[in-house]
């Protein structure tokens, strides 16, 4: 029985939860009306100038992301000369493809690149739990299909987005240089995928 | 009165878009190309500050880019943006040469006929030398400020990524004053050249990365 229970420990221990590894501490309260507000401007046109890194190619280029209406954001990345390297619209939870040349359409890129830019446009995620950390940080539970992202706030002010799957980390968004709702830089990173995707304001 | 001015005033506008651009003449078209020949024949180097329009239709604002351009004959080209980023690209043979923000890269075109097509293309639009290529069905107009061609792509991939190519033509010199690349979905990309500085002695080194 003894033996059971320190094995029970263990096996609790080692798959603790991504709060429970972290020493995040259960909170309830207060939450904002819109936690990712960067992207929720109708009148604002965001771009950015961009460095997409995939396996071993490497695409710069103007991003463009937005907002047509609740739900619905359109992003188009191009090239700096101007051509189109993909188009997409996402519309609740509907996703369309309007524009992409055969050199850049494959299946694995396209969802990965759906994936992240869900993530960047995504205002209101449903909330599961909220946690502190020691220090200022909060952090805001939400589901994603089978993964689990932690929203991170200080100040009220979202900074990290950090995919999750188990206790792991997997893909963490940090937006930096913000002024008035507006993050001017923009950095996507993964731990196991050869994707980076680095957004700078112009 | 008023009703009637105003009338007058929008008939004259009308009138004055419709005066503004019509279709060339079999013989006018004949002129018009010798012309481009000439120039291209006596040009060997240009030098051009451009504005770069890109419109999307969905945006409320066009994206606006600045930089130079740069071309030596016979086939040597480089676009340089200068605001609001730093960034550079060559072409040269199959090669484009890029330089973004100090991170240097070469992409060879080898594999890509599409856009090895899209670089001829654009190489050949600065030296307004689309002319000869069979690949396209041409249109011309003229106005009393410019002459325009209409470039449509025969090839369907190509007319997939880009519909047409529209080229503005200064009408003393016949030089390039504009390009446009429209998109199948009518979403565009306007280059306006400025300041043009043709046969100012230019440094083989300018395109190398």
């Amino acid at each position: 029985m003894k033996y059971f229970l320190i094995s029970l420990t263990l096996l609790l221990f080692g798959c603790a939860s991504f709060p429970k590894k972290n020493n995040l501490e259960s909170i309830s309260g207060h939450t904002p009306t819109i936690i990712n507000p960067y992207f929720s401007d109708l009148a604002m046109d965001y771009i950015y100038k961009a460095k997409i890194n995939f396996a071993d190619k490497s695409f710069g280029g103007i991003f463009v992301i937005k907002k047509m209406g609740p739900e619905h954001h359109r992003v188009v990345f191009t090239t700096e000369m101007g051509n189109k390297l993909f188009d997409f619209s996402f519309f609740k939870n509907e996703f369309r493809i309007n524009f992409i040349p055969s050199e850049m359409n494959k299946k694995i890129l396209i969802n990965l690149l759906r994936q992240d830019l869900f993530v960047l446009i995504n205002e209101n995620p449903k909330i599961l739990n909220q946690y502190r950390k020691m220090g200022d940080s909060i952090f805001i539970e939400t589901k994603l299909k089978n993964n689990t992202y932690f929203y991170l706030t200080a100040d009220e002010r979202l900074y990290k987005i950090l995919k999750t799957k188990g206790n792991k980390e997997k893909s963490s968004y940090i937006f930096a240089e913000i002024e008035n709702d507006h993050a001017k830089e923009i950095k996507i990173r993964h731990k196991n995928i050869k994707l980076t995707i680095d957004l700078k304001a112009i | 009165m008023r009703n009637l001015l105003f009338l007058a005033v929008l008939i004259a506008h009308t009138s004055l878009l419709f005066a503004q651009e019509s279709n060339m003449n079999n013989t006018e078209i004949a002129e018009f190309k010798a012309k481009i020949n000439e120039t291209s024949k006596v040009t060997s180097t240009i030098q051009s500050n451009f504005t770069q329009y890109k419109h999307l239709d969905f945006l409320s604002n066009d994206i606006t880019t600045q930089g130079k351009m740069a071309f030596k004959a016979p086939n040597l080209v480089k676009w340089e943006y200068t605001e609001p980023f730093k960034y550079s690209i060559i072409f040269k043979d199959d090669k484009l040469l890029i330089n973004d923000s100090g991170s240097k890269s070469n992409m060879d075109l080898g594999n890509s006929a599409l856009f090895k097509k899209i670089n001829q293309l654009i190489v050949n639009s600065v030296k307004g030398n689309l002319f000869q290529d069979s690949d396209f069905t041409m249109s011309y107009f003229k106005s009393p400020d410019f002459y325009k061609v209409i470039f449509v792509p025969k090839d369907e991939k190509i007319k997939s990524y880009i519909a047409s190519f529209i080229l503005f033509f200064d009408k003393k010199q016949a030089d390039v004053m504009e390009v446009k690349m429209v998109e199948p979905t009518n979403d565009y990309t306007r280059i306006v050249f400025e300041d043009r500085q043709i046969n100012k002695p230019l440094d083989n080194e300018v395109f190398s990365n």
